[in-house]
């Protein structure tokens, strides 16, 4: 009989091979304790190639842009870090560099070297290490709250100036599904289930 | 009343990187044989960094709510926002923004200082009552706490925009370090505090 440990109170729970539902839940604080894990790699690998299309655009086009007496202006995703920079606020600047550019980019490009290599039951060198380090740059990847946050940009402006929004917003929004359902496929249980299977 | 079969009693423990299930062998410092992650039984010195990080966040709470985040400049007005007077201004052109902010910005990091107080106290006095209730809370916290950065990516996304030179500028005040440290500092409160510790005296 195998055990599992409920991550949020320490229970101790029957393991099953083969969970009947989708998800089983802690009895005592109801927190996820196992996930049905049967996702195909080939979905994983798809949605992170999906993923950096999507990331591409979002930083190549301007993400909104304003008219204001017949000026025009534009800012990209980059922009936004690079304002705060060249205004002297360095760290602030990396907090937003760090949390709408830099992790996506990361997450999208560690999936996708950990994961092409497995589909064919090989390993990536530093496999582990890079997987420890993709599920704690998932917790500071904030691209759902930055499209609020333009949104709020956007509604502050529109009583002084005439907005319009660009390219980048929209493949911003589908890049933030892709992210998270890309995170679901890619769950740890998931992953290390694939290591598993790909040992001989 | 039951007593619960748990992890520490059969001697297990779980790989917060990985969530395998491990037989704790007698090492000093154990590592995870399926991800080679640090094993700890509870997080080491949980309550003690949780509680020094939110003492922080409280104290910078003041200035990030009465210094302004923000400075405009134009040809007719000079202007200094907090987060509040952001608020009011919002409050012309879209209520249900405002109000999101409103929250987002001010109501939610104060909850999350105070709601994690609560958490680290009662953990820290064993508190046997209403476990189920202040795990939930636990869990809602870690899930609300990134949406308190909607406004500092607003005003990054103004600075950017509102850059028209001798017409309209928008520069970044200190108020916004201040908030934007708030926000990662209880983010990381929430990532050192072990919420096992709300149920270790009940086993």
């Amino acid at each position: 009989m195998s055990v599992v440990v409920c991550p949020a109170c320490d229970l101790a729970h029957r393991a099953s091979r083969a969970p009947v539902t989708e998800r089983t839940r802690c009895v005592r604080c109801h927190a996820l304790v196992q996930r049905r894990e049967n996702r195909h790699i080939d979905a994983a690998i798809v949605l992170a190639a999906t993923a950096l299309v999507l990331f591409l655009l979002s930083n190549a086009y301007p993400l909104v842009e304003i008219n204001y007496n017949g000026t025009s202006r534009a800012a990209t995703l980059l922009d936004a870090a690079e304002g705060l920079y060249a205004q002297g606020h360095a760290a602030l600047a990396w907090l937003v560099f760090i949390t709408t550019v830099l992790g996506p980019l990361l997450q999208i490009a560690i999936n996708l070297y950990l994961l092409i290599p497995l589909r064919g039951k090989r390993q990536a060198p530093g496999q582990n290490a890079l997987f420890r380090l993709l599920t704690q740059i998932r917790r500071w990847t904030f691209v759902e709250v930055f499209m609020l946050g333009s949104i709020v940009a956007l509604v502050r402006l529109s009583g002084y100036a005439q907005v319009m929004t660009g390219v980048s917003l929209w493949s911003c929004a589908l890049l933030m599904l892709t992210l998270a359902a890309l995170t679901t496929h890619t769950s740890p249980a998931q992953f290390w289930r694939w290591v598993e299977r790909s040992r001989p | 009343m039951t007593t619960h079969v748990t992890g520490r009693s059969l001697g297990l423990l779980h790989c917060l990187q990985c969530h395998a299930t491990v037989r704790a062998l007698n090492l000093r410092y154990p590592r995870c044989p399926r991800c080679h992650a640090h094993l700890f039984e509870r997080k080491p010195h949980s309550l003690g960094v949780t509680a020094a990080l939110l003492v922080c966040a409280a104290i910078l709470y003041v200035p990030a709510n009465l210094l302004p985040v923000m400075y405009t400049r134009s040809l007719l007005e000079d202007e200094r926002d907090t987060i509040m007077s952001g608020v009011l201004v919002l409050l012309n052109n879209s209520w249900p923004i405002a109000v999101l902010v409103f929250v987002a910005s001010i109501v939610v990091p104060l909850l999350k200082i105070i709601a994690l107080s609560v958490l680290v106290v009662s953990a820290w006095r064993r508190s046997p009552r209403q476990r189920a209730q202040r795990s939930q809370l636990f869990r809602m916290v870690e899930f609300i706490g990134r949406w308190s950065m909607l406004d500092v990516y607003a005003i990054s996304l103004l600075v950017a925009l509102v850059q028209i030179r001798t017409l309209a500028f928008v520069g970044v005040g200190w108020g916004a370090l201040c908030f934007a440290a708030v926000v990662v500092l209880t983010l990381f409160a929430a990532r050192t505090f072990d919420e096992r510790l709300l149920w270790d005296a009940a086993a």
